[in-house]
């Protein structure tokens, strides 16, 4: 294999990757906090459709970037009244998300039909950006370095911030949290408005940077490979950084399997499409065969906080 | 003009037999309603974009005359098509168009259960008598694109992606392959099943991914313009499928195939407002109208241009088919499957659409 | 000022049923609201959603037909929900269903008999809980929790349907495309009459809930169901076991959406096509919240879902409503009911002063 190709497929997984990592961090905060949201694939679309007629409307890709933020924020507000205020089962209530985020992108999404906008695919200038070798670290749009730099900046807040440590509190124990005097609600809020913002920004990838045009059902189910992937990464940062690298590698190698033969395509293209699914099984069984604190799902994930006292 | 049907057993009985005009239709006093289901949406650009022109191609050819009602994502099998084809019948349509191969069987049930009804299936095989079939033939398309890619790939190899392995679309891999190999004798086609007709995420991905491996052209069988925008950017020349897609690639869209169903639809309208409808299989073609191809990107060379005009021409006067013999075609998995054509022999239509072999060329993975 | 939840003393019955009443016509107002301002006839779109199907005769089949396996399924997710064991993973045992009694059919192609069908519906039981066995296992032995692994399995089990009908059950004669051979008259559920559209599985539906409610309200299972899902440490000292009611639930749940796969593939289908999985266990999850767990108000719930998913097609035909349409009803639903739910047990309090010490 030339230097190139391996350039190529290296930037083909990244590609693919960046997506499900930043729903994943953001769905990662959401968890931490103890709130589970289902409605990833939801706000996927409505980021997808609200970045992409920001882009065609106002033509610069950073305020669609930006716009597709609002929108999963927005969507996620929702969902957070509904299970925070009100209590109401998150399970159902992200399910729902989905099925409303499906109907709502593709309604809002009619009049962009047929268009496109400038990919959003280039931050570094040509000369670094489309060398042959060199692009494998400057070639890619400004939002894989944005998810980077999220990936740092989450570990170091969930893990070196007072705000990490009470937000992390409240995931693990809200009654006591709320008892030393957290608000809880108001913590697991801004967990999700993120959790939100950050799959209106994975979404917008799909209808910016990969493939800038929009269609309804676009991100066609990649909201339940980020929400798989949080797990697989047991809820830590890098390790979903990771995660989200393997899970590309797999999809990636799929198309490039068939493209090359080989040994790889002697596998069925299926068990490609199910290895991600199959592989956080497999880590949900090593977390709790291992049974270590810091891997674990956070012990209030999903349960609603009423306050005892 | 009646094709070979496709199966030996079918099923909801073929009765092309004679059977009285259907007496519930008007005729020519009341508007006739002619209702559509979609696969999918109009905004896919591509399958059910074409067959939403053409319904709109309809409404505006007969206007008074018809009122036309579509249903959106009916889907590709199962009980919901069957609710949307009888939805359509009660609402009162007297002409009703199930766009998807996989409507089949739903509109041969629903069709037995509303005899004054005229039912339409796109792609399909079995018919009633109020049933009938239409199609359109692809392949002549393809050996046109085939042609240019001969032409004009350095390399001689191109990309082909491919949702699943039935007979349309071996076809149509087939058609391209010939049609290079007849200019360039050592042209590959690099062929990949993704198991999808719309994903446009995935479709750019195994594009990317062809473009990697070195094709220098890529072609597409599946029906978002995600491929044809990735060219674009990455300058590599490819053909539009379904509909019109140079807008997404004006440098690098060479030309597309549009599936031009508007004039199957006006015909058919009218010979049921004229009471002279029968149950038929059509398989239109370039010759009539079936399909048509955008005119060449200004980056086809003029000599180019030519030799793809004289492929497309032979289609249309009879002179040229890209099946014609020495030919054989196998399939790696099982050989009862394989293909035999003689030397100077034009398969019948049967064989074409039973076609699960590949020519040599053709290079299938997954 | 700050709002605040304050548990009533006895749930509200009026609430109880009063709020799904309410949800709807909330939805039906909104609804039409907002496709008003988007440019539709907002009242007479959701008068054709929410009264067509009911007031058309010819519909109440394409209901039935449509409920029948939302009714299943969602009464099987009710009990284990009671349990508070989370199974989202129904649509995926749905399909294992499916499996189980299309492994039959392709075993018994060129049989003949009455015993066919049986043997299929418990081969799509048996499928259904196969699925479901894994995630009880899990979350038994190992306390890996059901939610996450449920939802994984939906995902495998599809790609293993699209798997065998690519390859291994493909009909020879299908040209290539992937389904598999058409179900024999003996593999295939009868209809209930001649001309109708509804199978056996209409009334198995019903059968499936009323048994249901007999089983929570009036057995001993239902009250270890019951007893683990809302009071764990009385149920500890009443002698329950809490694994053996995760098993139970998971098995039941997934048993009944293997159920429900097997019928839908052996009635409406009559074959298996990668199209086969569209979201029913999914919204089966909507319909017995919708249901409020109890076996009897699911059936009306997924009267009501079918109701959205029918009328929203007649409003394509009629009103040129687009599709997208029906999944924004939908989700405004279950916002709502959700929403009005919560009332049921709590009461909202306005309270003026916060709680002490910083927010985050």
């Amino acid at each position: 294999m030339s230097p190139e190709f391996i350039v190529a497929i290296v930037a083909a997984i990244v590609l693919v990757a960046t997506p499900i990592l930043l729903a994943g961090l953001g769905e990662l905060v959401v968890e931490k906090s103890g709130v589970l949201n289902l409605g990833v694939e939801g706000m996927m679309l409505i980021g997808a459709v609200t970045g992409f007629a920001a882009t065609a409307t106002w033509g610069n890709p950073y305020l669609g970037v930006i716009a597709a933020a609002v929108a999963g924020a927005a969507a996620s507000m929702i969902f957070g009244f509904l299970t925070l205020t009100l209590s109401a089962n998150q399970v159902a209530t992200g399910l729902a998300l989905t099925i409303f985020g499906g109907g709502f992108s593709a309604l809002a999404g009619k009049p962009f039909l047929g268009k496109t906008v400038p990919a959003f695919v280039q931050l570094f200038p040509d000369a670094l950006a489309l060398h042959p070798i060199w692009r494998v670290v400057f070639g890619y749009s400004p939002v894989v370095y944005f998810s980077l730099f999220m990936c740092v900046a989450i570990a170091w807040f969930l893990k070196r911030t007072r705000a990490g440590l009470i937000l992390r509190a409240v995931g693990e124990n809200d009654q006591s949290a709320h008892a030393i005097g957290y608000s809880v609600i108001g913590v697991r809020y801004m967990a999700v408005a993120f959790g939100g913002a950050m799959a209106g920004i994975a979404g917008s990838m799909f209808s910016m940077v990969m493939t800038p045009i929009w269609a309804e059902g676009l991100t066609a189910g990649r909201g339940w490979i980020a929400l798989a992937l949080v797990v697989f990464a047991s809820w830590r940062p890098f390790r979903l950084l990771a995660g989200a690298y393997v899970f590309g590698a797999v999809m990636t190698l799929e198309v490039h399997a068939k493209a090359a033969g080989g040994i790889f395509s002697a596998l069925p293209p299926e068990m490609w499409a199910a290895l991600p699914y199959l592989a956080t099984l497999l880590v949900l069984v090593l977390i709790s065969l291992r049974r270590s604190a810091a891997s674990s799902a956070p012990a209030c994930l999903g349960r609603p906080f009423i306050p005892t006292a | 003009m009646t094709m070979p049907t496709r199966r030996t057993i079918l099923k909801g009985g073929v009765a092309l037999a004679a059977m009285p005009a259907l007496s519930g239709l008007a005729f020519g006093q009341e508007k006739l309603k002619v209702g559509f289901a979609y696969l999918a949406v109009p905004g896919d650009y591509g399958w059910t974009y074409a067959h939403d022109v053409g319904a709109n191609d309809l409404a505006a050819a007969l206007g008074d005359k018809v009122e036309v009602t579509k249903v959106e994502n009916v889907g590709e099998a199962g009980p919901n098509v069957e609710r949307v084809l009888r939805e359509l019948a009660q609402q009162g349509n007297k002409l009703i168009f199930a766009t998807t191969f996989g409507h089949m069987e739903a509109a041969v049930k629903v069709s037995a259960e509303f005899p004054d009804v005229i039912f339409e299936h796109c792609t399909g095989f079995m018919t009633g008598p109020n049933l009938g079939t239409y199609n359109a033939r692809f392949y002549e398309g393809r050996a046109v694109l085939g042609t240019i890619a001969g032409h004009m790939s350095k390399k001689g190899v191109a990309g082909y992606i491919a949702s699943f392995p039935i007979p349309e679309v071996v076809m149509g891999m087939n058609a391209f392959l010939i049609a290079a190999r007849q200019v360039n004798p050592n042209f590959v086609l690099k062929a990949a099943y993704i198991s999808t007709w719309f994903d446009p995420a995935k479709e750019a991905a195994q594009a990317q991914a062809f473009i990697d491996q070195g094709v220098d052209f890529l072609t597409q069988h599946t029906d978002s313009p995600a491929p044809v925008e990735l060219c674009e950017r990455l300058g590599i020349p490819c053909f539009g499928q379904a509909s019109d897609m140079a807008a997404f690639g004006p440098e690098q869209c060479l030309t597309s195939i549009v599936d031009n169903w508007g004039p199957h639809y006006i015909k058919t309208a009218e010979a049921v407002l004229a009471g002279t409808w029968t149950p038929q299989q059509p398989w239109d073609g370039l010759k009539d109208g079936g399909l048509i191809m955008t005119p060449y990107n200004k980056n086809v060379p003029a000599d180019v241009a030519a030799a793809a005009d004289v492929v497309k021409n032979g289609q249309i006067d009879g002179s040229y088919h890209v099946f014609t013999g020495p030919l054989e075609l196998t399939n790696p998995a099982d050989a009862s499957l394989n293909i035999s054509i003689a030397d100077g022999v034009v398969p019948d239509d049967g064989v074409l659409l039973g076609m699960q072999a590949y020519a040599a060329g053709v290079e299938v993975i997954a | 000022m700050q709002l605040r939840l304050e548990k009533r003393p006895e749930p509200s019955r009026v609430l109880l049923y009063g709020a799904p009443v309410l949800a709807v016509l909330l939805t039906m107002v909104v609804g039409a609201i907002l496709f008003s301002l988007l440019g539709y006839d907002g009242v007479g779109s959701v008068l054709e959603i929410f009264t067509r199907p009911l007031t058309n005769p010819l519909k109440w089949q394409d209901l039935g037909v449509k409920a029948a396996p939302l009714i299943i399924i969602g009464v099987g997710l009710s009990i284990a929900y009671r349990a508070n064991v989370w199974n989202i993973g129904a649509e995926g045992q749905y399909v294992a269903g499916a499996l189980g009694g299309t492994a039959v059919v392709l075993l018994t192609m060129n049989m003949e008999g009455p015993w066919i069908l049986p043997v299929m519906i418990v081969g799509g039981i048996l499928g259904g809980m196969a699925l479901a066995a894994i995630p009880a296992f899990l979350k038994t032995q190992l306390n890996v929790n059901e939610i996450l692994t449920t939802l994984m399995l939906n995902y495998a089990i599809v790609q293993l349907l699209y798997y065998l009908l690519r390859s291994p059950w493909k009909d020879p004669m299908a040209f290539g495309f992937p389904r598999t051979k058409m179900f024999t008259a003996d593999q295939s559920l009868p209809y209930l009459w001649s001309g109708t559209i509804m199978t056996w599985g209409v009334p198995i539906a019903l059968l499936v809930a009323v048994a249901a409610w007999f089983l929570i309200g009036r057995t001993v299972f239902g009250f270890q169901v019951r007893t683990v899902g809302s009071a764990p440490n009385a149920a500890r000292h009443g002698g329950f076991s809490a694994k053996q009611t995760v098993w139970l639930a998971l098995l039941a749940s997934g048993g009944l959406a293997g159920l429900a796969g097997v019928l839908e593939a052996a009635g409406p289908f009559r074959q298996l096509v990668p199209a086969f999985p569209t979201g029913y266990g999914f919204t089966a999850i909507i319909v017995a919240f919708l249901g409020r767990l109890n076996p009897l108000g699911v059936v009306i719930a997924g009267i009501v879902l079918a109701i959205s998913y029918v009328g929203g097609e007649i409003a394509q035909t009629t009103m040129g409503l687009p599709s997208a349409a029906t999944g924004i009803f939908q989700g405004m639903l279950l916002f709502f009911l959700l929403a009005g739910d919560v009332f049921v047990r709590y009461r909202l309090r306005v309270v003026s002063a916060r709680p002490a010490g910083g927010t985050a």
